[in-house]
């Protein structure tokens, strides 16, 4: 029986020896792993960078009260970035399947095409959804552009959907059935939760005040980018983000609204994205002389 | 002997299913092109492909390029002698340089003057020499829909790549590609058979292929694959719905042809047959089996898995466990709609936006409802009033259900599914299911008259509200799918025979939106007219008619499309008598000489010559009886009884001189003229039938 822990012990071991910073999540509301600043930011630039994490990642519209055994408002993502991709990427991932339990001559796998694209974050990616005997458990990813920026060196960015993979590997009918460690099941710990956080976010949260705190953040990200410093701004941003998700929820934006939102969301974002760059730059991209000495060593073992 | 055959083999990540096709056949054209030019012609070609590998073989190319002479301009005569005769350095230089000597040179006249200039025997490359320049650049010139960058900026391609074969008489052929050196290794499916191998051949490679079950040919694949799973569907009890876009699909997703066969909960077959086929075809691109003749299905799915066994029986399980998962959500939704009923969906119709400038579909609703009423009294189908009108009402309903926000490629469909299940009558929830016909050029029309009027409504309201606010579709922007509106329109009033004033339906849709509009609707119209008349032109010219029928009948008038169409067959039909010939030349001088005429009447006291009399007479008969065919559709009619006043007008214009020297004889001759004009026009702009030349000429002759 392989519980979710399992599965995120096993992911993590497998990726530390791939020379993978093992990060933590980052403590906002985001939408998506690839909100992490170790991921949005750390693309950018020619920097080496490797890394891996968990990230609690929340779609409000998604919620269903803990009703729904597929459906969850705040889900775990375990979220691994390459960068640059290695010419053994897929190759790497398969065998982080056989890492976590899987006998892969046994199943069906397959890539199809699935492209990526974050119109709030100006970024985009071509890639994947992996198929494992016909459910999507991966979505795989080449950046090509964030932040309104071509990317120098494309970093592969690997999803995995712990419920759901988890879910997938003990063949249970509801999310809230998988085991998180064997007793306590995901229901456990979390249903309360997906309940308490779908009545706020579609019934009780405070549409004004969701609406006055976006304008703050926003007006917070100006001052931290007139400042310089880069990774406040970001943060200020990503809470925009959350609050247009939010209000979105609960039925508060109209299309036209919509569009204006996303669009002052995105604009900090490139706006993050170029300040990063450049503060990067400044510091003389520290990892670029790190990253050619390891591939030195690569060659030389080889 | 040599047998000329190269084998290139490319393999890399997968590439998407809808670029593979395109992307082998543009490397096959290039490159059999390019070594056409060479003259390196192959005999025969062979293409293949899978998710992971583009193929390309060829068969019987010459070894060689042949060799050739090249002419090489040397310096002008001028400067190739001293004043004493002898050759200057110039001369000399470029003898040597030619490697042959000063007297061999010829002299070429070039427009510039005569120059001296050196003949080159150009030795022919050998064919792996001219492959190894030509394969690399074609490879990397494909044009795919989407490329991608990887690692450090490689690229762009599509996929990263992670091998090539390429090889002629088994020799490799050696180029780079993107960081990729060729040679002759190949390797297997990435987890069942990964080990690489070394190929000598083309042989050898199917061989080593085969062994490992990799099909390269799609076409072998799609065979393997339908024949597989119409007999596993037999077995099932029933036939595979066919669903050829489905298939091309699974072909080119797989490279090992195994079909993966699964079961679900009988208790699933409650839900709508459409709803389960959408479902396993949108989530798990599966088939389903029907029985019998009434669509009903079977309890189990057919789709692909890049494996020939299943020998845990995990792909099928997985599968199995995620379609299960799927139709319960399904189920979950169709019960909530259920539960609901449309009555309460169409009071959330007012939280959906249309368009932001052109408000909900509950206010879409309301103008379709007016509309259906509007077109129904035109056509007077009194009877199917009510049902039009109702219909109207609910066809946006679906919009609001669960089902359809999951699906959206059941709009329409579901709506009628719920309104046949709520007890509505048929007509009423056949006009709700078929409201999107016809999606494509080989779609039906709507079943019955009350869901043409109701699909024309629909579309005329979306074609007057989204040019009414300026926003027309330009070039292959088309965000409201205006064009395939169009042809609705156009295919529903032709097909369904609905002879209606489209032009007033419009202005009336026009009025319908109130003040939210830009523009008036005379400009609407008048906007809206040429881009119909795209359309028109489109459907007729596939149903046969020729572009000058069409236009000589659009220029009369194509407000009414079935009468429009009686016009262009009538032209169609007549335009090959030689009486009809004699009109249309006629007709082509009438409008020379009254073009800038003032209409006048004229007066029959005034005709004067026997050619100007006996053509005032013929056309007296003729007009009344010209009108009387019009009035009934009868345009052959129509045109045979204008085509009769040839012998009287070719007689006139020999006879009579239009432009008399007495005012008041010209003027009335001009007259005469312009009413002839008038009713020659009144089917069709004759003047705008094109009339072979030669035949014309033999005709004034």
């Amino acid at each position: 029986m392989q519980t979710l822990q399992d599965l995120i012990l096993r992911l993590s071991e497998f990726w530390a020896r791939e020379g993978c910073v093992l990060q933590q999540p980052l403590d906002l509301e985001v939408g998506a792993g690839t909100m992490h600043p170790d991921t949005f930011l750390r693309v950018l630039g020619p920097e080496p960078w490797r890394v891996a994490y968990v990230q609690p990642s929340r779609r409000p519209a998604d919620g269903r009260y803990g009703d729904n055994p597929f459906r969850l408002g705040k889900h775990l993502q375990f979220q691994v970035i390459l960068k640059p991709s290695p010419h053994n990427i897929q190759n790497l991932y398969v065998r982080s399947l056989e890492a976590i339990g899987l006998n892969l001559a046994d199943h069906d796998l397959r890539f199809e095409e699935d492209n990526w694209e974050a119109p709030t974050l100006g970024a985009w990616g071509v890639g994947w959804q992996v198929m494992l005997d016909g459910m999507e458990i991966t979505q795989f990813t080449y950046f090509q552009q964030a932040g309104g920026l071509e990317l120098p060196a494309i970093s592969a960015e690997i999803t995995y959907g712990l419920e759901r993979l988890t879910m997938f590997l003990s063949q249970s009918r509801s999310i809230y059935e998988i085991d998180w460690v064997e007793g306590i099941a995901y229901g456990q710990v979390r249903k309360q939760e997906e309940y308490e956080l779908s009545r706020y976010y579609f019934e009780v949260a405070d549409v004004a005040f969701l609406s006055q705190q976006f304008d703050g953040h926003e007006r917070e990200a100006r001052r931290c980018l007139e400042a310089e410093i880069v990774l406040p701004a970001y943060e200020n941003t990503l809470k925009c983000s959350h609050l247009f998700n939010v209000m979105d929820a609960r039925g508060a934006v109209s299309v036209t609204e919509r569009v204006a939102l996303m669009k002052r969301v995105r604009d900090l974002a490139i706006a993050c994205a170029r300040a990063y760059v450049e503060s990067r730059e400044k510091l003389g991209f520290p990892l670029l002389a790190r990253g050619a000495q390891e591939t030195e060593v690569a060659d030389v073992a080889r | 002997m040599s047998r000329g055959e190269v084998l290139l083999e490319v393999r890399s990540e997968e590439i998407p299913a809808r670029m593979l096709e395109p992307g082998v056949r543009e490397l096959a054209t290039r490159v059999f092109e390019e070594l056409m030019t060479r003259g390196l012609g192959p005999k025969e070609v062979e293409t293949g492909y899978t998710p992971r590998r583009l193929v390309l073989l060829l068969h019987g190319v010459p070894e060689r390029e042949a060799d050739r002479d090249e002419q090489v301009m040397g310096p002008p005569v001028r400067a190739a002698y001293g004043a004493d005769g002898s050759p200057t350095p110039a001369l000399l230089g470029f003898a040597k340089r030619c490697g042959v000597a000063a007297e061999e040179l010829s002299r070429v006249s070039t427009d510039k003057g005569e120059y001296l200039a050196a003949v080159k025997r150009i030795e022919g490359r050998a064919t792996p020499a001219v492959l190894a320049e030509i394969l690399p650049r074609v490879l990397a010139g494909i044009s795919w829909a989407k490329t991608m960058r990887w690692g450090s900026g490689e690229g762009p391609w599509v996929r990263p790549i992670h091998g090539i074969v390429a090889l002629f008489d088994g020799a490799v052929i050696p180029f780079d590609l993107l960081g990729i050196r060729s040679g002759n290794l190949s390797a297997g499916h990435p987890i069942l058979s990964p080990a690489p191998f070394p190929v000598d051949g083309v042989d050898a490679w199917r061989r080593e292929l085969a062994a490992r079950q990799i099909v390269v040919s799609p076409d072998e694949r799609r065979r393997i694959l339908l024949s597989t799973m119409q007999a596993r569907a037999e077995a099932l009890g029933g036939r595979l719905v066919d669903d050829p876009a489905l298939l091309d699909k699974l072909v080119a997703i797989c490279e090992i042809p195994g079909v993966m066969e699964g079961r679900f909960d009988e208790a699933f077959l409650e839900l709508p047959a459409e709803v389960l086929a959408t479902s396993l075809r949108d989530h798990q691109s599966a088939f389903t089996v029907e029985t019998g003749t009434d669509g009903r299905l079977v309890a189990g799915f057919l789709t692909v898995m890049d494996r020939a066994d299943d020998p845990k029986g995990r792909a099928r399980s997985g599968n199995e466990w995620v379609v299960a998962a799927r139709l319960a959500d399904a189920r979950f939704f169709y019960g909530e709609d259920r539960k609901a009923g449309l009555t309460h969906r169409a009071e959330q119709l007012h939280r959906l936006t249309f368009q932001e400038k052109l408000g909900s579909y509950a206010a879409k609703s309301e103008r379709l409802a007016a509309l259906a009423g509007a077109i129904c009294d035109r056509l007077g189908w009194e009877d199917e009033r009510e049902h039009a009108v109702a219909a109207a009402r609910l066809l946006k309903v679906d919009l609001a259900t669960e089902m359809v926000k999951e699906f959206t490629s059941l709009q329409g469909i579901m709506g009628g599914i719920y309104a046949r299940e709520e007890g509505h009558p048929e007509a009423l929830w056949q006009a709700v299911y078929d409201q999107y016909m016809p999606a494509s050029t080989e779609d039906r029309i709507p079943r019955g008259r009350v869901g043409q009027v109701a699909g024309l409504a629909d579309r005329i309201d979306t074609l007057v509200g989204i040019f009414g606010l300026g926003l027309l579709p330009t070039g292959s922007k088309d965000p409201f799918g205006l064009r395939r509106a169009a042809q609705g329109i156009v295919r529903i009033a032709l097909e369904g025979g609905l002879a209606l004033d489209l032009e007033a339906v419009a202005a009336e849709a026009a009025g319908l939106y109130g003040d939210r509009l830009k523009k008036t609707a005379a400009q609407i119209l008048d906007d809206l007219r040429p881009f119909l008349h795209d359309r028109i032109r489109f459907v007729l010219e596939r149903a046969g008619y020729a572009y000058d029928e069409i236009e000589a009948a659009l220029v009369a008038g194509s407000a009414d499309l079935p009468d429009l169409r009686a016009r262009v067959d009538a032209l169609h039909r007549v335009r090959a008598s030689a009486d009809f010939l004699s009109v249309v030349l006629a007709a082509k001088r009438i409008a020379n000489i009254t073009k800038d005429a003032e209409e006048k009447p004229f007066a029959e006291s005034l005709l004067a010559e026997p050619a100007e009399k006996a053509l005032g007479t013929a056309f007296a008969g003729l007009r009344t009886e010209v009108e009387e065919a019009a009035a009934a559709h009868d345009y052959e009619r129509c045109l045979h009884r204008i085509a009769a006043l040839a012998p009287a007008l070719d007689q006139f214009f020999v006879e009579v001189l239009v432009m008399a020297e007495d005012p008041a004889v010209r003027q009335n001759r001009i007259a005469l003229l312009q009413a002839i004009g008038r009713t020659v026009n009144r089917t069709a702009r004759i003047t705008e039938v094109v009339v072979d030349k030669a035949e014309a000429r033999a005709k004034a002759g």
